[in-house]
């Protein structure tokens, strides 16, 4: 960020917006492809599947009930 | 013909260029920088108080009296943490979250992801249009015209052209939600009960039953959304934060998730004086009609004046949150700086969500007010797997290095949130599964 001291004037300073500012070189996740399979990432997407499928499922199921497709409401 | 003198108070006055200001002290500066970096922060978290949160705080203010305020006070922390993540992402790689994923999980994840955050994103926008037709038809406006100007409305917003125009008008339409406080206060609270049942959680009468578990996970759901995932991180980049506009940036977020959690306190307030006069309602809309007769007709504007600037808020947010996030996987131009020859696509996009929840809003008979906690808890649904994904990203060391990427600390407290997500969602599966596991009412 450039917050320079100004030349000659000790007590001011030029505070840039971030828009007018000069380009950072940020983190470039383009020539890294995608993350290594390490153990806890390949858990945690695992499990996610298996969490994503009960849940829509479930949430399927709780639809249908609410909109009375299996004939009587559960409740 | 220049004077000496003339030419010495020239040089000593300073050229104005576009961006830049001058600051006398330290502290100066510190306020101007930040003055320049908030934004993004203030308008994820306000703009999430939206219609459905207005739905969802109201009635659990009238169902529940005050009972339920120290949900609001746990989930302060649990916002700050997950979108500091976001932030803190967005300036370390400047780029938004669905570019993200879909570059470091792959292309199923990526689409996966954009898809989840499309359905739930429309579904939303639906409920937001809708509160703005239930609105602005007490107020006497058809919907035939209050709905298709406020997508005209919503689409000029943002069609300008620049990121800063339209973050202006943004945060002014969050500051206009400081009224809420006046009409919590109109209502007249019951000041001390609200700060102990903030404070202290407490059971209501009858115990735990389906609608208390199903109002919990809707509280959730409405408080900490999948959009406001993607929308931060994109709004971040988009404002092109530099890395030492970090600590400003968490500091804009715990600003506004503050502000946010203190609005809808507010709005639960609202909901307790219905809870007081034992006044039943399906909609804020009805609750502002009902509250009218014993507060005066102010009370009923302020009501559905706000509630058409929580649907504003959201639907400006979330629209881009999708536009964005279909930009950056595109690869198409995706930048409020741009304009609409610049960018088409990434205003198309917008422009299609907006005026296909506008649509969807207009035919007669739509189960309206089921759709807007329905999205609640849909969304409580799915974001235990977007936080899963955020949490991998930001211990992704090869891409973030150790500056950006979690502490220890950070892991323990967001492994802690994503467990208390997930189990949220067990339980809502678990009444799913076994209805009379708890009793219905």
């Amino acid at each position: 960020m450039q917050q320079v001291l100004l030349p000659n004037n000790v007590n001011r300073f030029e505070v840039v917006h971030p828009i007018y500012d000069a380009p950072e070189l940020k983190c470039d996740p383009s020539d890294l492809g995608p993350m290594k399979m390490s153990k806890s990432v390949r858990f945690s997407l695992l499990a996610l599947r298996g969490y994503l499928a009960v849940m829509g499922l479930m949430l399927g199921y709780h639809m249908l009930d609410l909109a009375g497709a299996f004939g009587t409401h559960l409740k | 013909m220049l004077t000496r003198d003339r030419v010495v108070r020239l040089r000593e006055t300073p050229v104005p260029v576009p961006g830049r200001r001058v600051a006398r002290s330290p502290r100066a500066r510190s306020f101007l920088t930040f003055m320049m970096v908030m934004g993004p922060g203030l308008i994820v978290m306000e703009a999430d108080n939206d219609a459905g949160a207005v739905q969802t705080y109201t009635q659990a203010g009238a169902q529940y009296g005050l009972h339920l305020l120290w949900v609001l006070l746990l989930l302060l922390p649990i916002c700050y943490f997950i979108q500091e993540m976001v932030a803190r992402l967005g300036i370390a790689t400047g780029q938004g979250h669905a570019a993200m994923i879909y570059q470091r999980f792959g292309k199923w994840w990526g689409v996966f992801s954009l898809l989840d955050l499309q359905l739930v994103n429309f579904l939303t926008l639906v409920t937001e249009f809708a509160a703005i037709s239930l609105a602005l038809s007490k107020m006497g406006v058809s919907p035939y015209i209050s709905v298709p100007s406020a997508a005209v409305g919503l689409i000029a917003l943002v069609a300008t052209g620049s990121y800063l125009r339209w973050e202006r008008i943004v945060i002014t339409l969050c500051l206009i939600d400081v009224a809420w406080f006046a009409l919590s206060a109109i209502v007249g609270p019951r000041w001390g009960a609200a700060a102990f049942n903030a404070v202290v959680p407490s059971m209501p009468k009858g115990g735990i039953t389906t609608s208390l578990v199903f109002l919990v996970i809707a509280i959730v759901g409405t408080t900490i959304a999948p959009w406001q995932l993607f929308f931060q991180q994109s709004c971040v980049a988009d404002k092109k934060l530099r890395f030492a506009d970090l600590k400003w940036a968490r500091l804009d977020t715990f600003i506004g998730a503050c502000f946010t959690i203190l609005v809808a306190g507010a709005m639960m307030l609202v909901g307790d004086a219905a809870f007081r006069h034992g006044l039943k309602f399906s909609d804020p809309a009805q609750m502002a009609s009902d509250l009218a007769g014993i507060y005066g007709p102010f009370l009923r504007n302020g009501i559905l004046l706000l509630f058409v600037n929580a649907a504003v808020l959201g639907t400006t947010a979330i629209s881009l949150s999708s536009a964005w996030a279909y930009g950056e996987v595109k690869q198409w131009p995706h930048s409020l700086h741009k304009s609409v020859i610049e960018a088409p696509g990434f205003y198309a996009v917008y422009a299609l969500c907006v005026f296909a929840a506008a649509g969807v809003v207009l035919i007669p008979r739509a189960p309206l007010p089921l759709i807007i906690l329905g999205v609640q808890v849909l969304a409580g649904l799915i974001l235990p797997s977007a936080v899963i994904f955020l949490q991998l990203l930001l211990n992704d060391r090869e891409l973030l290095g150790e500056r950006f990427s979690n502490k220890p600390w950070n892991n323990y407290v967001n492994w802690t949130i994503i467990v208390l997500l997930f189990a949220l969602s067990l339980v809502l599966a678990a009444q799913v599964v076994l209805p009379n596991l708890v009793p219905a009412t």
